[in-house]
């Protein structure tokens, strides 16, 4: 199809939403055609693939201890994504999506330890859990803007992590232990052990892709435009026909979501799950993925996360003074190179291609 | 009956009055604070830090043989030249991008870590802590305070008193609300702009120096004072309405006496909640706080 | 194209790359010959301060073991790791300890809820590890494991030992507990409050202040309406510092009412700051560097002169556990996890405070108990207890 055609069709599209009635009429319309030109989606699904091939390999050349940070990593870098989607494509800095992340990790060990083996009725459980919580706490905050939805969003996780630490019933500060990892079955196709290191970090990956691929083809579709309108010039939105709530809320129900299957996963990697999670040292790290990876793309907090959990473990073994590191990271990359690796590498490419 | 009013005598007036110390140290914290965000829009998450660099500052001080009073002078000006040097060097040269406030967050709170960082690494991890200038207990009313605890009281409550002076009865505080309202308007005016925000950050760093200080004494000095006090200051600031100064010092003695109060009912940790509970409704039902903006307030 | 795709792969391999070559890189060189014990200690955070007294313990114990031939002919080589004062750091830095570094030994854990996890690591890997601070009785009791063991006094002992004392030697019987708000202030506390309702004393308040909590003024009318002979903390040592500061302050102190706590409330670590506030604290702890043995007083100048302070509990319980895992490896002729743990069981061993036992059932440590009250920053011994009349009953029922 022509960029013509497409750019013709797209508009119909988005005129004939505006104009039907019928809300679900639009949201399928929304989610069933990818815009942009070839280029732009190239350059970034080739970033992507890249990436995907990289972590494919790795457990093939490394030994078990780095199997597992590798895990951590995908998890954390979940978490970080949660952080970036909301950041980079609804312009909404939030300092707690460990509050979503911890809230899928309770879930995950109180179930699997009491109650089920099953994965799948575990997800289930976190993501109409997450959905409910999400919806109502995102309908509250969603209203306000910039720095104080920063804040209120930090308040949330450190109340969270309160209830964590106070609640006997949660393990309290000593957390859950003994969380079984379970086995994951995919009817008639085979297992998943998660009690096998490569296993889970393949299971994980796979969670991470799926995750990735997904927000890329939302973010792709016109829902994904009018975000992006919302982002960058949100008084003019409502005059379009949309109305920015609805977007921002569906958003941030998704990033919600993101934050707690990673979260979910997570207990099962070592069995255990503790307030620790919940912390402002979580959310720290996760910033620091976000931002170090790029914050505005779906494919840099993941690289981020990959970035972060391997220097630390390495800084944290050569000194004590791994929040120094840290802290210079951020200071550096926010001064310098803002948009994080991949944005470097994006912008290195776009100048060659005009060559 | 009698038991009533002997319980508010005992118990909750004492209690009240305490709320009120621990709001006006935390005033002169948020105070910094909201005075940073009025006028060059900065959420400064290396606040606590500054907080903590004062009390440590104190410390280091007192121990080298200057006393509490001396040390309650250069303490806050040492705090304020680290403050200065964070917006010079760290913020102004972030420049004027559309996503300012989120990298400015960003900047802040690296700087947060590596001051945490280097004060351990230069301190210790122990606690430490700083005497007192004066001890000794205040007996009125059948309550008993510590008489330090008044003195704070009582510089805090100058210190707020002196701010408010500078900023709404001074030519330095007409400019400086000036240039919280049109930071051009100013500039075209023939004004140092940048020193101005240069200058509006050292003074809270300042402020929040001089907090550090006076609170060493009965808080201790240790590196991670600086977390908790935050959130509290933070949340100080958005009730009060940000860039407001009578907003940031109300709201502190509120959140203050909120939780003072309530931990005598329920439970200490829910207590600390409470406080952001209080936040979050602000937050959802009076967005802009209790009063307006800097300019305006 | 060609060109943008392998600049794209360039950008975007590069992180992993890196990443895959300082994992090949960080790959252990076969070292069989050193016998490599994980030091996992918090040098970051709140617990740092415990960290650094157990480092000295440690270390000194390795080398004068090196120094004279090691155990079984091994060197004794550390791996340390920080903590960062957080229990998942904890259970991350135990698994690169053994899978990465291939360490024989894990010890070193302070924080209750960490120690577990890395005794659910430990055991999943099949090896070992000890704390040698944390104080909780879930360790060798409920949550027990056969991985795990413990040198020092939990709280329970402390418990036995200085509520005897306390019911015996002081007249009033009114107690106030004061304990932070998290697992292992509940679990001291009930630990106390058992013991000395169970022996005639009556506990008239106990009070839960948050962890870390700044300002315990709020606490303080109802600790004068309680009107309590002994007020006992069972609060970390920050904010032990603030808590007796403040009550100095208020003029809670100087009076009839006597001061006492759990081990860590009070120690090295933070007499410094306390400017007096904690004197006349009382204490039952498993060490005071003014215990009058000879062992004791050579090792103590030895310690001052490596490290210009005084030892504290932390540092010795940390110092004994070497010697423990040198005595138990010799008596079962091996360091491999199976040997040690039978080795270890049961055995006896002099350390710096005494001799000790560890108890084959439950892995925790038997040892005499001294009852400390602070002097300024000295910490007097006025009494002692023996290990047996304190260690309590083995509640451990997994193994």
């Amino acid at each position: 199809m022509t960029k013509l055609a497409q750019n013709v069709v797209v508009k119909g599209v988005i005129r004939a939403g505006g104009l039907l009635p019928s809300a679900l009429c639009r949201a399928r319309k929304m989610l069933s055609m990818p815009r942009g030109g070839l280029q732009a989606a190239s350059l970034t699904r080739i970033m992507g693939l890249i990436a995907v091939a990289a972590a494919v390999v790795l457990p093939l050349l490394v030994g078990q201890f780095y199997i597992r940070l590798g895990i951590e990593a995908l998890l954390l870098g979940g978490l970080a994504l949660s952080t970036g989607i909301l950041l980079g494509f609804v312009g909404l800095l939030s300092l707690g999506q460990v509050a979503y992340f911890g809230v899928g990790a309770y879930i995950s060990a109180l179930l699997f330890l009491q109650a089920t083996g099953s994965f799948w009725l575990v997800l289930a459980a976190v993501v109409i859990c997450v959905s409910a919580l999400a919806a109502v706490i995102g309908a509250i905050v969603i209203r306000t803007r910039g720095v104080y939805f920063a804040l209120i969003s930090l308040a949330f996780s450190e109340v969270l992590h309160k209830i964590a630490f106070n609640t006997v019933a949660l393990g309290g500060s000593d957390g859950i232990l003994g969380i079984p990892a379970p086995r994951i079955g995919f009817a008639g196709i085979g297992q998943i052990d998660l009690r096998d290191d490569g296993q889970f970090y393949y299971f994980a990956l796979g969670v991470i892709v799926v995750i990735y691929f997904a927000i890329r083809r939302i973010l792709a579709t016109p829902f994904g435009s009018v975000l992006s309108a919302i982002r960058d010039n949100p008084e003019r939105v409502p005059y379009l026909g949309y109305n920015p709530f609805w977007f921002r809320l569906l958003a941030y129900v998704a990033a919600a979501q993101v934050a707690a299957v990673s979260g979910m996963v997570f207990p099962l990697l070592r069995g255990y799950v503790s307030p620790d999670l919940l912390s402002f040292e979580t959310t720290t790290r996760s910033l620091a993925m976000a931002l170090v990876g790029g914050l505005s793309s779906v494919l840099g907090p993941l690289v981020g996360g990959g970035v972060i959990t391997f220097m630390d473990s390495l800084v944290s073994s050569l000194t004590e003074r791994h929040l120094l590191v840290l802290g210079l990271i951020f200071v550096i990359f926010v001064m310098t190179c803002p948009d994080g690796l991949i944005g470097i590498a994006a912008r290195r490419l776009t100048r060659r291609e005009r060559k | 009956m009698a038991n009533w009013v002997g319980y508010l005598h005992l118990v909750v007036v004492p209690q009240a009055i305490d709320g009120l110390i621990i709001g006006l140290a935390l005033a002169l914290v948020a105070l910094g604070l909201t005075m940073i965000f009025g006028l060059l829009g900065v959420i400064n998450l290396a606040h606590g830090e500054l907080y903590m660099l004062g009390a440590y500052a104190a410390f280091s001080l007192t121990a080298v043989g200057i006393g509490f009073w001396g040390a309650l002078f250069v303490a806050p000006l040492i705090v304020g030249a680290v403050g200065g040097a964070l917006e010079r060097f760290g913020l102004r040269r972030l420049g004027a991008r559309h996503d300012y406030a989120i990298l400015s967050i960003l900047l802040t709170f690296g700087a947060s870590l590596i001051l945490r960082d280097l004060v351990q690494f230069a301190w210790g991890p122990e606690t430490h802590q700083v005497e007192a200038p004066i001890a000794g207990i205040v007996r009125a009313a059948g309550m008993i305070l510590p008489a330090y605890r008044m003195l704070i009281l009582g510089i805090a409550a100058l210190l707020i008193v002196g701010t408010w002076l500078l900023l709404y009865r001074s030519p330095l505080g007409a400019v400086l609300r000036a240039a919280a309202y049109d930071r051009q308007m100013v500039a075209s005016l023939g004004i140092p702009v940048s020193a101005v925000l240069t200058g509006t950050f050292v003074f809270g760093s300042l402020l929040a120096g001089t907090s550090g200080v006076l609170l060493s004494p009965i808080y201790a000095v240790f590196p991670t004072m600086g977390h908790d006090f935050m959130l509290l200051a933070f949340a100080a600031v958005i009730v009060g309405g940000m860039g407001s100064v009578s907003g940031a010092v109300l709201a502190s003695i509120l959140l203050a006496e909120v939780q003072s109060i309530a931990s005598l009912w329920i439970s200490p940790v829910w207590a600390e909640s409470m406080v952001f509970v209080v936040m979050f409704l602000v937050l959802v039902f009076r967005p802009q706080g209790l009063y307006g903006r800097l300019g305006a307030a | 194209m060609k060109g943008t795709i392998r600049t794209a792969a360039v950008a975007a391999g590069l992180p992993v790359a890196a990443f895959i070559l300082v994992a090949m890189v960080g790959e252990p060189a076969a070292a069989a010959e050193n016998f490599k014990i994980g030091m996992l200690i918090p040098m970051s955070g709140t617990l740092a301060p415990v960290g650094k007294q157990e480092r000295f313990g440690f270390e000194l114990a390795a080398k004068e073991i090196n120094e004279s031939g090691g155990i079984l002919g091994r060197h004794i080589e550390f791996v340390v790791e920080d903590t960062e004062s957080n229990p998942q750091t904890a259970a991350r830095k135990a698994e690169k300890l053994y899978q990465q570094d291939k360490v024989d030994f894990v010890t070193g854990t302070v924080h209750s809820g960490g120690t577990l996890a890395v005794g659910q690591v430990a055991a999943r890997n099949g090896r070992l590890m000890s704390t040698t601070v944390s104080y909780s009785t879930r360790i060798t009791g409920a949550a027990c494991s056969p991985n795990v063991f413990r040198v020092n006094a939990h709280a329970g002992i402390q418990a036995n030992a200085l509520t005897a004392w306390l019911l015996n030697n002081v007249k009033g019987k009114r107690y106030l507990i004061l304990a932070p708000d998290y697992e292992m202030g509940r679990n001291a506390t009930s630990q106390f409050s058992n013991r000395i309702k169970a022996g005639g004393g009556e506990i008239v308040d106990e009070v839960y202040p948050p962890l870390g909590a700044k300002d315990f003024s709020t606490y303080f009318g109802r600790i004068r309406a309680a009107r309590p002979d002994v007020l006992l903390t069972m609060t970390p040592g920050n904010d032990t510092v603030r808590l007796l500061t403040q009550m100095k302050d208020y003029g809670l102190l100087g009076g009839d009412m006597l001061i006492g706590g759990a081990a860590g409330a009070v120690t090295r670590g933070n007499i410094g700051a306390m400017k007096g506030a904690a004197e006349g604290f009382l204490t039952a702890a498993s060490y005071s560097p003014l215990i009058d043995t000879a062992q004791n007083k050579a090792f103590v100048a030895k310690f001052q002169t490596a490290y210009n302070i005084k030892p504290d509990l932390f540092a010795v319980d940390s110092y004994s556990m070497i010697y423990l895992l040198k005595a138990a490896a010799e008596k079962a002729g091996g360091l491999e996890p199976g040997k040690l743990r039978k080795g270890m069981e049961n055995l006896s061993w002099d350390t710096p405070q005494g001799r000790r036992t560890m108890r084959g059932a439950d892995h925790q440590a038997v040892l005499d108990m001294y009852i400390i009250r602070v002097k300024g920053v000295q910490f007097d011994v006025i009494g002692k207890v023996n290990g047996d009349e304190v260690v309590g009953t083995d509640e451990c029922e997994r193994f």
